[in-house]
This record gives structure tokens, sequence and C-alpha cells, in this order.
């Protein structure tokens, strides 16, 4: 496993990215996580409990399907989906929420806390704070709570408070603001269960181990249907969770060539779009050293994607790493391409995808044809699309008549 | 003795207020400086406005985007702090700021442009003492004789302040409660056991702030530390009268004598 290092951690630092980089009354409290963790992912009882819960609640493993008639669609490489969509809940988010619950648990905390854009992260914290008796809130921005009114009912539902952030742009950055805000506040009592690779060290690492379980029944799963490895890997990148926890067992696999699809929005401008990895620069964001979409003052520039789960102006600092070091390559779909190719698989495929993962999709369409037919491709199906319906309706134009 | 160590000197408590620059504009701001370093302010914190100032509240956080809506430069920032220090060069100036604009403005910089500005010390929440950013700034700020000051919590635990003190000059910014800035009306109970320990442990003046808006809750708490810091209170006079500049000057000035009269000496 030697040659692996190159990719992991050093004192929470991926490369030059990473650190810990938050306010004082903090730290304590992540040192603390960081102490716990350590102990836990060797504890054989952690371990056999996390095997307990994604087997028997999120309903682990889950598939890999050959889209066959997309592969025929779009004419080139065989497509193949990681179908995290059929999580409970549905999206790769609770693989990182039961683990966490479980440190938090251990910890002996009684509340827990987490900032969600599109919602799934909420959902999945909202449901595992049912599930473990967690006095639970939810920091969501005022325009996610408009663009996922079904997940913010679902929240509610499930007994967590969900709160609206109407600071700034009101959307997945000020909800994060927020939660590091409450976390302060309530850091002794309370879990902040950080929904993405992103935040002070540790959370990019714990987040990417508990989310490297798609990686990992992915390559077995593919190997055992192929007897190979796939050529291409490819999955949208926000914070990067998914994509993440899907790269990780491919590190040192250099012939599969791996991609991350990020929001190209409706534009280059500043605002219209959130590519991290094409515009941003070296920063300091949410307690990590990473890059992160800011102006000449060093502002951070308020992040734009039809996609709610995707609009975040940084990126987890290990996608930095891997980006700096030429490991995985990262590309733009635009909303209007993210939107063609969610419509596209709903009735090619019969799947209605997360708005997120369109973004791969459109991008692995692309990839397809230009592999050609021998070639495989693996994407990362990181949630479904049931929170997107009615912004994609009324984006696209379907009127009520008109599903009836 | 450094401009920031002579203001402790004195018996008496320093009362340091803070404003965020920018609000509700450049000009503005530093009338409001004057105003409260003539109602008596020892030292005036300097707030850089920043997009995700995760360690502040509401009221600090309105100040920023009032702030932001002005175009933002670092060179704009350093010569309204320059302004500021040709009205009074005998009050010290500390900027209040989050990493990520100085990064991007290059260490150096900013560090000789802030010292040329007047600055005399940097407080940044979001720079722990234990990363390699602090070292290369610390040793930058101290070879211009410019302190970086550190925030010590009541998170706090003794081996971490040991670890802080060797970055640490000026004077220690004690956080008085959980949480971000903002007005709170009760002070925790161990307040003066914990600035004892912090005292002892630094050998440097300890500034309360997060929390203090009263003249009586600083008047309680400067018995026992060298400093006040008061943000939101003073930033919320701001935010409700900015809009008629005289009488916003007016107020500043009355609060600013309403704290520092109740300052006293200290029994320690």
């Amino acid at each position: 496993m030697a040659k692996e290092r190159s990719f992991t951690e050093k004192e929470g630092y991926f490369g030059d990215f990473g650190g810990r980089y938050s306010p004082e009354i903090l730290t304590e409290a992540l040192i603390e996580l960081e102490d716990t963790y350590n102990k836990l992912r060797k504890d054989k009882k952690f371990q056999k409990d996390l095997e307990f819960y994604r087997r028997n609640y999120i309903g682990r493993p889950s598939p890999l399907t050959y889209a066959e008639k997309l592969t025929k669609a779009w004419g080139g490489a065989k497509i193949w989906l990681k179908r995290e969509d059929l999580n409970h809940t549905g999206a790769h988010k609770i693989n990182n929420t039961i683990g966490q619950a479980l440190i938090a648990k251990a910890m002996g905390k009684r509340r827990i806390i987490a900032e969600t854009g599109a919602g799934q992260h909420g959902v999945a914290t909202a449901t595992v704070g049912a599930l473990f008796e967690f006095e639970t809130a939810i920091f969501m921005g005022e325009e996610d709570l408009r663009r996922q009114k079904l997940n913010a009912i679902r929240m509610q539902m499930l007994g967590a408070k969900v709160i609206g952030v109407s600071s700034g742009t009101a959307t997945l950055k000020d909800a994060t603001s927020e939660a590091m805000r409450d976390w302060a506040l309530n850091v002794s009592n309370t879990h902040y269960i950080v929904g993405s690779v992103i935040g002070p060290h540790p959370f990019p690492t714990i987040v990417r181990d508990f989310q490297k379980v798609v990686g990992d029944e992915s390559k077995k799963q593919f190997k055992k249907e192929n007897d190979k490895l796939p050529d291409a890997v490819v999955a949208c990148v926000g914070g990067g969770s998914n994509a993440m926890g899907m790269y990780y067992a491919f590190l040192n696999d250099k012939k599969v060539k791996l991609y991350g699809v990020e929001a190209g929005g409706r534009g280059s401008s500043p605002g219209e779009h959130s590519a991290t990895m094409l515009f941003g620069k070296t920063g300091f964001l949410h307690g990590t050293k990473t890059l992160v979409i800011q102006d000449d003052g060093g502002q951070v520039v308020p992040a734009h994607s039809v996609s709610a789960g995707l609009d975040y102006p940084g990126v987890g600092p290990e996608h930095a790493h891997l980006h700096s070091s030429g490991r995985v390559k990262y590309e733009t779909v635009s909303d209007q391409g993210a939107l063609d190719a969610f419509m596209e698989v709903c009735r090619i495929e019969g799947i209605i995808p997360a708005l997120e993962t369109a973004h791969a999709f459109r991008f692995a369409k692309d990839l397809a044809k230009e592999l050609g037919k021998k070639k495989d491709i693996l994407i990362c199906l990181s949630g479904r699309g049931d929170k997107d319906v009615a912004e994609v309706a009324r984006l696209v134009g379907l009127s009520q008549g008109d599903l009836i | 003795m450094s401009a920031i160590k002579s203001v402790f000197s004195d018996s008496k408590s320093a009362f340091i207020p803070y404003i965020s620059l920018g609000d509700p504009n450049y000009d503005l701001c530093v009338d409001w400086a004057d105003a409260l370093i003539r109602g008596g302010a020892d030292i005036l914190e300097l707030g850089i406005p920043f997009s995700d100032p995760v360690a502040d509240g509401p009221v600090i956080q309105k100040a920023f985007k009032r702030a932001l809506a002005n175009p933002f430069s670092m060179d704009t920032i350093l010569e309204t702090t320059e302004k500021i220090h040709s009205l009074h060069p005998h009050i010290p100036l500390v900027y209040l700021t989050y990493f990520n604009p100085i990064f991007h403005y290059g260490f150096e910089k900013f560090a000789e442009k802030a010292k040329i500005a007047g600055i005399q010390g940097m407080i940044i929440p979001d720079l722990p003492y234990d990363t390699p950013e602090t070292d290369e700034l610390f040793k930058s700020l101290k070879r211009r004789g410019v302190d970086l000051i550190h925030l010590v919590t009541p998170a706090t635990p003794l081996n971490r302040m040991k670890g802080i003190r060797d970055f640490a000059s000026g004077f220690i910014y004690y956080v008085t409660s959980y949480g971000v800035t903002g007005e709170r009306k009760s002070i925790s109970a161990d307040l003066e056991d914990r600035i004892k320990t912090t005292k002892e442990v630094f050998s440097l003046p300890v500034s309360a702030g997060f929390g203090i808006s009263a003249p009586d809750q600083a008047k309680e708490i400067s018995q026992y530390a060298d400093g006040i810091i008061i943000g939101s209170a003073v930033q919320r006079i701001i935010e409700e009268n900015g809009s008629n500049p005289s009488l916003c000057r007016k107020k500043l000035e009355e609060y600013a004598q309403s704290i520092s009269g109740s300052l006293r000496g200290k029994n320690l």
C-alpha cells in the first residue's frame, strides 16, 4: 500500500491543501473528533456496527447496472452505473451520516447539526437523527429551501428542525457558515456532521473514508462482471464526496482515467458557475485550504448551478490535490447540458437521476463517443432526482397539463 | 516599549472598540474611528470585511455585507487605515481580519504596507497557531515590530495555550463565551479564573471580548481584564445611525465615553 501514500493525507494535508483553519473555539472539538475517529477506525465493534447499518439499513451493496439503452443511444463505450440512488434516503449521503452518527454516539453528543444544499445530506442527517435519537438541526439556504421543498418537508417529518439561512447568497456556502456558527456556540453537546469532503481536518478524511465504500464495491462488482477494471470513471463534483468515495479505490490504478464534472452553470463570468477547478485559486474557506472561486480582493464569489448540490464556490482539499497532481481531470457541464442529460436518462434508461449526477451523464455522453465501443465507463449515479422534478419541470417548461 | 504594550502599562483597563472598515463607506468609517478615539478608545480594532465571516454573529455579518457593497480592495483598506492613523498617530491600530484576503494579497506585501499604514497588531480568527502559515506570518510581522494577537477561548486547554505562547505578542484576546461575536446579557461564571490563568501562561496583557456591550459589564470585567473589546455593540450604533453621519458620530463618541468612563483600576 506504500504507493497510496502520495494521495493520502499527512497530518490533515493533501499535498498543499487541507489543514485546520477554523476558529479557536472549535479546535478542541476537532481534536476530540480526530482522536475518537482514529480509535474507532481500528475498533472492531465500530466496524461491525458500520457494516450492520450499511447492509441492513442503507441497503448496501448498491447494485452496478449495465445501462444497455444509454450505451446504444450514445453509440460508444459501454455505460455502467453505480446505483447510489438505490440507497435508503436516495443518495450516497447516507453512507457518511451513518458513520458520523456512530462517532457522535461514541463521543456522547446528544445533538447533531448539518448544512445542506440540495437537501440530500439534510435528509440523510435527519434520518440518522431519528434512528439514533439525536436532537437534529439542519441549516439550509432560503434559495435552496425554495428549490428543494420536498427534501425540507422530509427533514421535518423525520423530526429535524430546518433552519432557513438568509445571509449572503442564501445557498450552501451560507448554510455552511451558519452551521459552523451554531457549532461554535454548542460545541460541548453537538456534533457537526459535515456533508462533503470539505471543512477543517479531520472532516475531509472522515467523509472520504465513509464514502470509499462506493469505489470499493464498484471495483469488486466491475471486476466480477467484466474481469477487468473500467477504462474511465466519471462523477459529479460539488464539494466532492461521491466523487472522492468513487475515485479512492482507483487512485493507484493508473490505467483507469478519472473524471470529475463540475457545474459550468450559465456562463464563465463570476457568479455564473461553480467551476472551482477551472476558475478557483488557492484560498481558505470554511476551515480548509483549497481552491476557492474568489475575486481580486480575496472575497469569495457566490457560485451558481441549476443543481443546488453543486452550488458551492470551493471544493474538497483532496480534490484540489488530485487536480494539481493531474491524477483526476476536472471538466464542466452547463446548466442546459445537465437538464438535457436529465431528460435523456429519464426517457432512455428509465432512471430519474439527481440534477447533480446529470452533469456527469452529459460529460460521459461525449466521452463514450471519444473512447469508442471497446471501452467501459463507470458513472457514479450519486442520487435520485425525485427532489429535482418540480424544478426541472419549471425549467424545461413542462406544465401540469403536459404532465397529465 | 511597543505602542500596544504602553497602553497596558496604565493601571486602568484599556477600551478597545471595533469597527468594520468600509461600513457604510470608506470615508465615513474614518469619522467613526475619530469619534471612538475622541470618546476614549485606547486601541482601535479595524475589521477588514470578508464575504464569509464564520466567527462573527449577525451584526458584524451585516456590517461586512454593507462594506462589501463598496468596491473592495486591500489598497483601499490600507489607505483608509493610513487616514485614521494620521488623525491620531498615538492610538495603536489593530486589524481583525480573516485570513483569505491577506493570503491573496501576499504576506510580505501586506505586512509591509500594514506597518506603513500605522498597524501595530493583527488578529486573525481563522488562522490557528499550529499552521505553516502562522509560522511564516509571525516571522514576517515580528521583523516589522507588528504584534500577532491570538485568541484564547473557554475551550482552549492549557497545553494549547502553551503552544500559542510561542507565536503571541501584544496582548491576548480572551473570548469570553462560546459561539460567535454578538452582544450577550450574561458572562460566564469562571471568567475571572480563566483570565487569571491566561495571564499567568502568557505573561501578556489579556483583553476580554465577545458578548460585552454594556458599561456595567465592562466595569465588572475590567476588574480583572487588562482590556475590554467591544465590536457588535459599536457596530450596531453604526447600523442604526449610519445614514445620519453627524448623529452617528455623536452616538459613537458618547458610547465610547460611557464605556471608557466605566473602566477602572484592576484588583489583580
